[in-house]
Formats: C-alpha cells, structure tokens, sequence
C-alpha cells in the first residue's frame, strides 16, 4: 500500500534530495507512534482501532481519487487539469464549474506538481493512516504490550516505541523506492508516460473501490 | 550503468505497483484457490487433524468467526498422555497463506486436562483476501496448520 503513495510523489522529486523522502517517513512513523501509543494505552487494539478505522478508508479513498486525477491529468486525458497549472489560475473566462476545476487542478498540483520541502511531512502524517495489515499486526502487538505494562502511562509508551521501531523497520524500503523513482522520474515520465498514467488510474480506482467497499 | 539503475527501477517499479491493477482478478483467483486449499469450515464447529500419535482440535468462538474482533481460541490435544500432561502452553500462530502480514502469536495457556486456549484477533487484509492458516505448534510434537476463511 505505502509502496505506490512513495512512488507518485518521488516522480517529482529531485533525483539528488534526501528531504523530501526523509520528511515523508518521519511523518509516516510520527503517525504510527501515536498509534501505537493510543493502542497501547487502551491495551485493546479492537477499541482502539474503531476509533481510526473509518479514517483510516477515508485516507485511503482520497488517496485513490487522488491517484486517479494525477494519472489522468498527466496523460492529457482530463484538459482542464495540468499538474502545476499556473495558466488556469490566469484565466480570466468566467465558465460554470472553473472554481471546482481549480479546486481539482490545486489537489493535482498539489501531489504531483512541484512543492517545498515542508509539504512532504504531513503527507507522510496523513498517509500513516493508510490501512494495512502489517500494520494491524504490529498494533495487535502494541496491544499485548499495553496489557503487560502494569500501567496506561507504560503501555501509552510502550505502545508508542513498538510501532516507532516498526515504522523505522519500514522506513529503508520506502526510502529506497523513493529514491529510485525519483532518479529515474524523468526517464519514467518520458518513456512510460501513458502506461505509468494508466497503472496510476487504476491502482486510484482499485483504493477507491477498497475503501468503499469497507 | 545507467541501463542497469533503469532496469532495477523498473523492476521496483512494476513489483510494487503493477499487481495492483489485478487486484480484483487476483481476488478472483484467490477465491478459486480458496475453494481448493481450504480444510477447515471453522464457522461449522471444530477442525480436527491428526500429527504423529495424537489428535489436534481447533477451535475458534465466537462464529461466525470475523477479522477485526476479540477471538477465543481453543486447541485440545487427545492422544498421548505423557504430552499431554508434560505441555503447559501452546502456540498458535495465525497467518496469511502469501502475504507476510507480520507475526501474529497467540499463547494458548492450560484450560482442563487436555485442553488449551487463549484470546487473539485476526486482523483484516485490505486487499480483501479472507483465507487464514492457524499454525498449532506443540514444541513436544511439531506442527499442524488449519486452512480457514474469515469473515469481514
């Protein structure tokens, strides 16, 4: 799941910055600790989970929809949407629904445009959220770690350390994959432009259709 | 070089992105050899297999059984009495038959002469892939794998 999130946003990335990579996986693991610590206090990773569940499928959906616009706009298959479109922001023509094509044409631009630095780390915070089972497995044992703690602060704590320690276990392979795509973004878009816009599109869709059918 | 650094991000690139655009024929296919591989109707009542000498049941409650909620697991052992007798605690390890979803060990402590379990829960696959494997392993005896759907 965290594999093709890594991939869009490195397509844009410079080939020699570490930052951005760096800035995404410490808001990844930022948002696993506090996980981690919210299932070790409660020593229940059922309870706990009933409380992000929902945003949990939330964050996955936008994340589809996300996907599905920035492939379809990096194809040329949606006209009013470019990735960085600084020329629909010139336009002056008044034309019903222009507001909600900028909106759309932001969100774009956003993900795949250019962005400073800063923009990768609640990113990563946002897309922690996304709902995988390696993950579950690791809250289940932020669980039984709370459990054994003797007290909510301990378990608070020891939650919270177990998933740091396993969103830095992660953090390599996404690092690498990050840094790959970005080295070879530009050789990527030029060559696979179409076929990488298309996988995009439906991999969108496949989320899209996963958190709805949660 | 270059060729070579393009050729390994291309093959990092289809390995984590292309099979996702066969999720759902995957899903299919993973359905199809569910039908196949599973030998365990856990939501029909108790699975029973035999390793060496000795008779394992498994059961798990409350059903039907679902990911994603508190389960009761229950292991009884009839067969030798020396094993039996001499084993304090079971280990039962749930997994995901091709997708490593991290280790998931349920301790299943004495509950009766012959008879073990212990509380765990299944967590769910958000590729929607429903087949199980609860692994018994009695350090005296080895192992015996259970293959099984969940319910989400």
């Amino acid at each position: 799941m965290c594999g093709p999130v890594v991939a869009i946003y490195s397509l844009r990335v410079e080939r020699k910055s570490y930052a951005p990579h760096l800035l995404y996986n410490l808001g990844r693991v930022t948002t696993y600790s506090l996980l981690g610590g919210m299932t070790g206090l409660t020593g229940s990773f059922v309870g706990s989970v009933k409380l992000f569940e929902r945003f949990q499928y939330l964050a996955l959906g936008t994340l589809g929809i996300v996907m599905a616009l920035v492939g379809l706009a990096s194809a040329g298959w949606l006209t009013f949407l470019r990735p960085g479109g600084q020329e629909n922001k010139e336009k002056k023509v008044k034309a019903p629904g222009l507001s909600f094509t900028l909106f759309l044409n932001r969100i774009v631009t956003f993900i795949a445009g250019a962005r400073t630095v800063g923009a990768y780390f609640p990113m990563g915070l946002v897309f922690g959220f996304i709902p995988c089972g390696l993950l579950y497995t690791a809250l289940i044992a932020a669980a039984g770690a709370g459990v054994e703690a003797g007290s909510r602060a301990r378990g608070f704590l020891r939650g919270m350390l177990l998933l740091f320690l396993f969103g830095l276990g992660t953090s390599p392979a996404l690092f690498l994959i990050g840094k790959v795509v970005s080295i070879k973004g530009e050789w990527l878009r030029k060559r696979l432009s179409r076929a990488s816009a298309l996988v995009m599109v439906v991999v969108g869709i496949v989320f899209i259709y996963r958190a709805f059918r949660s | 070089m270059r060729h070579i650094a393009a050729v390994f991000g291309l093959v990092v690139f289809a390995l984590f992105i292309a099979p996702f655009p066969s999720a759902r024929t995957g899903q299919a296919i993973a359905a199809a050899d569910a039908e196949k591989i599973v030998d365990c109707e856990i939501d029909k009542g108790p699975c029973s297999k035999v390793i060496g000498t000795m008779e394992v049941i498994l059961d798990i409650n409350p059903k039907p059984v679902k990911a994603m909620k508190e389960l009761s697991f229950t292991v009884k052992l009839i067969g030798e009495g020396k094993v039996i007798s001499g084993t304090r605690v079971i280990t039962l390890d749930l997994a995901m038959p091709g997708m490593y979803m991290g280790k998931n060990a349920v301790m299943l402590g004495r509950n009766g002469p012959s008879t073990f379990s212990g509380k765990g829960v299944i967590p769910k696959c958000p590729s929607g892939r429903r087949l199980w494997q609860a692994t018994v392993e009695i350090r005296e005896m080895g192992n015996v794998s259970f293959l099984f759907n969940v319910a989400y």
